[in-house]
Formats: structure tokens, C-alpha cells, sequence
């Protein structure tokens, strides 16, 4: 009689427990993100003096990058000069930004800053009116006057800015002048075919000619949107083929196609270059192991910063069968600062991103990270002790006549995902340029 | 449970917590999944509903998804052909070694270490021979240079490379539940018929296989389920490149919810796994409890 209530009681109590600690766990996690709501709609009020946190959303995680320091500084300074306001850093490295962002966008819930990515890349978020428009940051302190002219456009919709970039890099040839010289290249390739028999001639010596890491397929796609922009005699092939005026069947499309299988079938690429990664793709050229690396002059700081500095040159990527313009780019605009419409601040929010983008340039300068900026800036380069190289690589910038915008960034992500794992595929296997053409144009019409 | 006397009260507070949190974590996921699976929607914007026309897109106009499939099954297929294996391995080290404990602990580590660092340790060893892949330098010290390959790249080999490691990575995991598996049968049993002159293979034949059977079910469905839903050590490995001949269903959903961005297109393939999945549950426990009615 005494061991049946002894158990009952005891079993009651168990799943009291039980169900409590679930409970528990339950209201930790709520009041856990509920406390960057409480602190921020207690400052929404009033503008100033009130307690104020902004979650800046970030993709500068490596704290040996001078973005990185920028960052930190500016966030720093800006928070000494406004006590009242707490600016809260959401650390992320690109790819999990990208992941995080558009988990937060389905549910409504974008930080008060984050990064976007220019042209059909941050349409969507704009369409779905996420974004907050920001012409009144840049009016403000005469922000707009430093970025080089036309580049907001790739950020702007219907006559708004919706995001500031952090900077304007576009493609060039890196080459490393000590395995040329090995080779017996004594200039620059400046025609395709220069280039071809330059490959060739790298090849015979045992170094790999171009360095990649194509399992990220966008850096093929770079490299071959690169060829298109010459094929096509200049830029606006993929705009024409979203304004319905040309097809993907159109000559300079599979002319591309076949230029750039020259390049595969000639071993410019490492073996197995569709399971290297990106890093490691670029490492090969920074380890002094291959000769060039087609790529965006985002990397000068890093190739001025590994062992084969010094070692590097760069030049324009060459025409093709006497098609296009050297000084015609590939253009990468950088990846930019939103708001968010949502914002429980707004007004301190742009007012801190325009404090933010004035002094960017500025500091980017002092931290010798100035290659590539989409601001205007004073002061030289040289004087400032900025390498050889750098100052090659922002003389061709004086000399842009124009340029593309990569796959991604001008068309909707499923039709780039099938243009992109067609071009990893040409790494792998002789394709017919016909059917790579139809391949394409499929996707563009069933991604409407 | 008349025996236990359990009033039905208490069942069901035992039961109910447990029972809430999976029909809101597992079970409304699903469903949710299935809907999110009629709709046309790039995560972001306003969802249009379109019916079952992604399902109809998915098996019809999709060149990527059959083709994913097919591998899929073949990675299962190959998980469950290795499962014979691992017993009778088991039942080899249960005979002739005599702590076979160790052994068993040894095979087992790499289930222990992340895909990840599997990925990333198995892609040196496919590495070409010009970047010092080790596979291609052991075939090149035989005298085998027309047997190297670009193991990674080449499309007609990459998939079988992969089913590989996921069989190296198992072999220890499948191979520890049937030994403890046997360990836990009786003595007795294997001393009585070794009286009656059953020894070495035919008892195996007669007294382990029959008794076993429980524990086979087991790593049957658990190689059949994780195969169906690898996904890591592909994406660590090639990402389902080169152009799209390693995708399975898993990595094909991942692809086209984040990356081409169709939310909707993607739940629909998940739905697909989740039914291929449930399915083939139903069909292994079927066939394995005719199979335990027969033997037992």
C-alpha cells in the first residue's frame, strides 16, 4: 500500500520535470533573441540620446585583413563620438552571410545593416521591399560625390540607391614574370592567340599556365564571361539577351565557347581543376607554382602579401580573333551595405552608414587597401609606399572604357546555376558549342 | 502493459512531451515542406501556388533529377552489399581473435572524425598525380601509369570514388553493431550444437544467421536511410560537380533551394526524399520480419 502512491508520486514528479525543463529550454531561447528587440524598440522613439543598438551585419571575419580593421576602427570611432549608440557586429564569412540572409529575408527579419550583392543579385530583396532606400545618406555630407560616377547604378532600382558599395575591383591577368621568363615569354600576351602559344610554351616547361579553382564554378565562368566580352566586340551581350535582341545561339556566344575549350584542350588549367577550391585555386599562383591567374584585383593586397610578391605583374585579358577592346573590363562591383526598410532605428542606422562610407576610402588608404575602391580618394600611392604592383594594377583602372558584369550579377540565380555547372562541365569534357548555346537559352526561357 | 498496471494517465504524461516536440519538429516540417512544395518562391518575395507544376517539372523536364536519383540508389545498394561483408568480418574476428575489442575500436575511428576531415583527407589522396594525389603515386611506383585518373574530375569515375569512402567510413560502424551483435548471443546455444557436431560455417549458417537477423535489420536500414540522405561529404568533396555527376537527391535540393533560389522546386524534391525514404523503411522492415517469421 505504501509502495503504489510512493511511485505514482514519484513518476509525477518525473514528468514534471521532464516537461518543466523542456519548458525552460523553450523560454531561454525566447528571451534570448528577444533581447535585441526590447533594446531596440526602446530607442526607436526618439532620434537622439537614447540607448540605441545597430546589428551590422558583416563579411570581414579573418582579422588579419586590413577590410577587417577598417571595420573595427571606423565602428570603433563612431561609437566614442556617439555613446548612446551600440553597434553590434554579426560576424560572417561570405558564404554563410549569403545563407543567413536569405533565411532572415523569409522570415521579415533583416539586421539593421547588411551586405547585398549589386544588380540581379540584391533584386529580389528589393523587390520584396526589404531594403530601405538611401538617397538621403548619400546627399548627406556630400557622400555621393565620392563614388566613381555610375557605379551606384548597379545598386540603383527605379531611380533609388539601395545599397553603397565597398568597392569596384574588375578582372585582370596576374602573371608571375620569373616562371615567364623560365618560359621564355618576353611580353605580355595581348592576342588570344599570343596567349594560346604562351600556354603551350609554359606547359612544355612542366609549370602550370593558369592557376584556378573551378569546384567554385564562378571562377570559370569569370574567366569565359571575360572571352564573351571580347568575342562580342564589347560590352551588353547578356543585356541583350534579357531585352530579347540576340540569343544565346548568337555567333560571339559559341565563338566564346570554342575559344575557351582551346584553352582547356591546351592544358592551361591545373588537372583536376573542378574539385580545387577557389583558396586553393589562388594559392597555386600565390606558392609561385603557376604562371597566371585571371582574376579580380580584389587580390592584389593578397598576392602582395604572399611569397611571390615582388615576383608579379598584370595586364588586360587579351582580344580574341581581333574582336573587343583591352581597356573594356570585366567589371565586379563590389558587395554593398543595405538597410533594412524594417529598421527599428532608421534614422541613427543611415546616419552611422554614412558616417561608415565617408571614412571607408580613408581608411583603406592608411591600411595600403586602396586597389579597388569604388570611392574617390587623396593621396598617392607611391608616396604612401604602396607596392609595384598595386600601382600597376590602379593605373589600368584609369583607363576603363567599360566593361560586364559577371554571370550572377545579371542574370536570375537558376539560369546562372545552369550556365555555371555548363562551363565546369567544358573543364571536364569537349562539348559541341551548339549544344552549350541551346543549353543556356533553355534555361533563360524556363527562368523567365 | 496490463501487467505493469500503468494507469493510462500516466502513460500518458510520460508520452506526451516526447510525442509534442516530434510532431513540431519532424512531423509539421514535413508538411510544411509538402506546401512549400506547390509554390512557386524564391525565398524572398511573395510565394505564388502553382499546383503540383514542379512536381510535374521534377520528373519530367529536370535533366538533373533522374540521373540523382539513380545515384542515390546505387549509394544505398552499394552501403547494403557491404553489409555481408562486415558480418562476416565480425564473425571471423568473434572466432579467431581473442580481443577482438580493440580491433573493432580501430576500425571504427573514422565514423569517430567529421566528414568534413574525411572529405578533405580523401581528396588529397585522389589528388592528380601533379598535385601528389597518393593513390596516383602508389599506381605510378607499380608501374601502373595508364591506371592513374583524376579521380575527382573525371565523370564517369568520380561517383564510384565517393561511394568508396563512405563504404571505408562505415565498414567500422556496421561492423561494431554486428559483432557486439554476436557477442550477445548465448554460449550455450554454440556448445550444445557443437555436440551435435555443428562447428565453424555450419554453425554459423544455422545458429548465428538465424539469431542475427534483428541486428541485420538494423544496420540495413540505418546504411539504407544514411545513404539516401548523404549529402556532406559530397558537398566537402566535389559539390556535386564536375557538372552535376556526382548530385544526389539531397545535394540537388540543396542546390536548387539556395543556390538557383526556387524555395518551392526544392521542397518538392525534399518531399520526394522524404517519401523515397519512408518508403524503403516500410519495405525493409517488411521483407525482414518475413524473413524473422520464417527463422523463427
Amino acid at each position: 500500500m505504501v509502495q503504489k502512491p510512493l511511485k505514482r508520486t514519484l513518476s509525477m514528479i518525473l514528468a514534471g520535470a521532464l516537461t518543466l525543463s523542456l519548458a525552460a529550454c523553450g523560454g531561454g531561447a525566447k528571451t534570448d533573441s528577444g533581447t535585441d528587440n526590447t533594446t531596440a524598440s526602446s530607442g526607436g522613439d526618439k532620434p537622439s540620446d537614447k540607448k540605441v543598438t545597430i546589428t551590422f551585419q558583416n563579411i570581414q571575419p579573418d582579422p588579419s585583413t586590413p577590410s577587417y580593421k577598417m571595420t573595427h576602427a571606423i565602428v570603433e570611432e563612431y561609437q566614442k563620438a556617439n555613446p548612446n549608440v551600440k553597434i553590434e557586429l554579426d560576424t560572417l564569412n561570405t558564404d554563410q552571410q549569403k545563407m543567413k540572409l536569405k533565411t532572415q529575408a523569409a522570415s521579415k527579419e533583416v539586421p539593421d545593416i547588411t551586405i547585398v550583392n549589386p544588380a540581379a543579385q540584391m533584386k529580389p530583396f528589393v523587390d520584396a521591399k526589404l531594403l530601405a532606400p538611401l538617397n538621403d545618406v548619400i546627399d548627406k555630407n556630400g557622400l555621393k560625390d565620392t563614388y566613381q560616377p555610375g557605379l551606384l547604378d548597379y545598386y540603383s532600382f527605379d531611380g533609388n540607391v539601395y545599397a553603397l558599395p565597398d568597392g569596384n575591383n574588375i578582372e585582370v591577368v596576374y602573371y608571375n614574370k620569373e616562371l615567364f621568363k623560365q618560359a621564355g615569354i618576353d611580353k605580355v600576351p595581348t592576342t588570344f592567340d599570343e596567349m594560346l602559344a604562351d600556354v603551350k610554351a609554359l606547359k612544355a616547361k612542366g609549370i602550370t599556365p593558369i592557376a584556378i579553382g573551378e569546384k567554385d564554378s564562378w571562377t570559370g565562368s569569370f574567366l569565359f564571361m571575360n572571352i564573351l566580352l571580347r568575342t562580342n566586340g564589347g560590352p551588353g551581350f547578356l543585356k541583350d539577351v534579357v531585352d530579347g535582341k540576340k540569343k544565346f545561339d548568337d555567333p560571339a556566344f559559341k565563338l566564346a565557347v570554342d575559344r575557351f575549350q582551346d584553352l582547356v584542350q591546351a592544358g592551361a588549367f591545373p588537372d583536376g581543376a573542378t574539385s580545387i577550391d577557389a583558396n586553393a585555386g589562388g594559392n597555386i599562383f600565390k606558392s609561385g607554382k603557376a604562371a597566371m591567374w585571371v582574376i579580380g584585383t580584389w587580390e592584389t593586397g593578397a598576392i602582395d602579401a604572399s611569397s611571390v610578391a615582388g615576383k608579379v605583374g598584370a595586364f588586360q585579358f587579351p582580344t580574341v580573333d581581333g574582336k573587343g577592346d583591352l581597356n573594356e573590363f570585366m567589371l565586379a562591383p563590389g558587395s554593398a551595405f543595405a538597410v533594412s526598410a524594417n529598421s527599428e532605428h532608421l534614422q541613427e542606422t543611415k546616419d552611422f552608414l554614412n558616417y561608415f562610407a565617408l571614412n571607408l576610402p580613408k581608411k583603406q588608404f592608411e591600411l595600403k587597401n586602396a586597389v579597388g575602391l569604388g570611392q574617390k580618394v587623396d593621396g598617392d600611392l607611391k608616396a604612401a609606399g604602396y607596392s609595384e604592383l598595386a600601382i600597376e594594377v590602379a593605373s589600368l583602372f584609369n583607363n576603363i572604357k567599360g566593361g560586364d558584369l559577371a554571370f550572377d550579377n545579371t542574370m536570375n540565380p537558376a539560369t546562372a546555376q545552369v550556365h555555371l555547372s555548363s562551363i565546369q562541365n567544358l573543364f571536364v569534357q569537349k562539348a559541341d558549342s551548339a549544344q552549350v548555346a541551346q543549353e543556356h537559352q533553355a534555361a533563360f526561357e524556363a527562368n523567365k | 502493459m496490463n501487467v505493469l498496471k500503468v494507469p493510462g494517465r500516466t502513460i500518458a504524461v510520460f508520452v506526451l512531451p516526447c510525442l509534442l516536440l516530434y510532431v513540431c519538429i519532424v512531423f509539421v516540417p514535413i508538411l510544411v515542406s509538402f506546401y512549400t512544395g506547390l509554390l512557386s518562391w524564391d525565398g524572398i518575395a511573395d510565394a505564388k501556388f502553382v499546383g503540383f507544376k514542379n512536381f510535374v517539372n521534377m520528373f519530367y523536364n529536370d535533366p538533373v533529377f533522374w540521373p540523382s536519383v539513380r545515384r542515390t540508389l546505387l549509394y544505398a545498394a552499394a552501403s547494403i552489399i557491404e553489409i555481408p561483408f562486415c558480418l562476416l568480418m565480425a564473425i571471423l574476428l568473434n572466432r579467431y581473435v581473442r580481443r577482438g575489442n580493440t580491433l573493432v575500436s580501430i576500425y571504427f575511428t573514422p565514423v569517430i572524425l567529421s566528414v568534413v576531415i574525411i572529405g578533405q583527407l580523401w581528396k588529397t589522396i585522389y589528388n592528380p598525380t601533379s598535385m601528389g594525389g597518393m593513390l596516383n603515386g602508389v599506381l605510378v611506383s607499380l608501374g601502373l601509369e595508364s591506371w592513374t585518373h583524376n579521380w575527382l574530375t573525371e565523370p564517369n569515375i568520380a561517383m564510384f570514388c565517393l561511394y568508396f569512402v563512405s563504404l571505408w567510413q562505415y565498414f567500422g560502424y556496421h561492423l561494431l553493431i554486428q559483432f557486439t551483435g554476436i557477442q550477445n548471443l548465448p554460449s550455450e546455444i554454440y556448445e550444445a550444437a557443437k555436440i551435435d557436431g555443428a562447428d565453424g560455417f555450419k554453425a554459423d549458417r544455422y545458429i548465428t544467421l538465424p539469431l542475427i537477423v534483428p541486428i541485420l535489420k538494423i544496420s540495413v536500414v540505418l546504411a539504407f536511410i544514411g545513404s539516401l540522405q548523404a549529402f556532406d561529404l559530397i558537398v566537402v568533396m566535389t559539390g556535386g560537380g564536375p557538372a552535376h555527376a556526382t548530385d544526389v537527391i539531397s545535394t540537388h535540393m540543396y542546390n536548387s533551394s539556395f543556390l538557383s533560389m526556387k524555395y518551392g522546386y526544392g521542397s518538392a524534391i525534399a518531399t520526394f526524399l522524404v517519401l523515397v525514404c519512408l518508403t524503403f523503411t516500410l519495405v525493409i522492415n517488411l521483407i525482414f520480419s518475413r524473413i524473422e517469421k520464417k527463422v523463427g
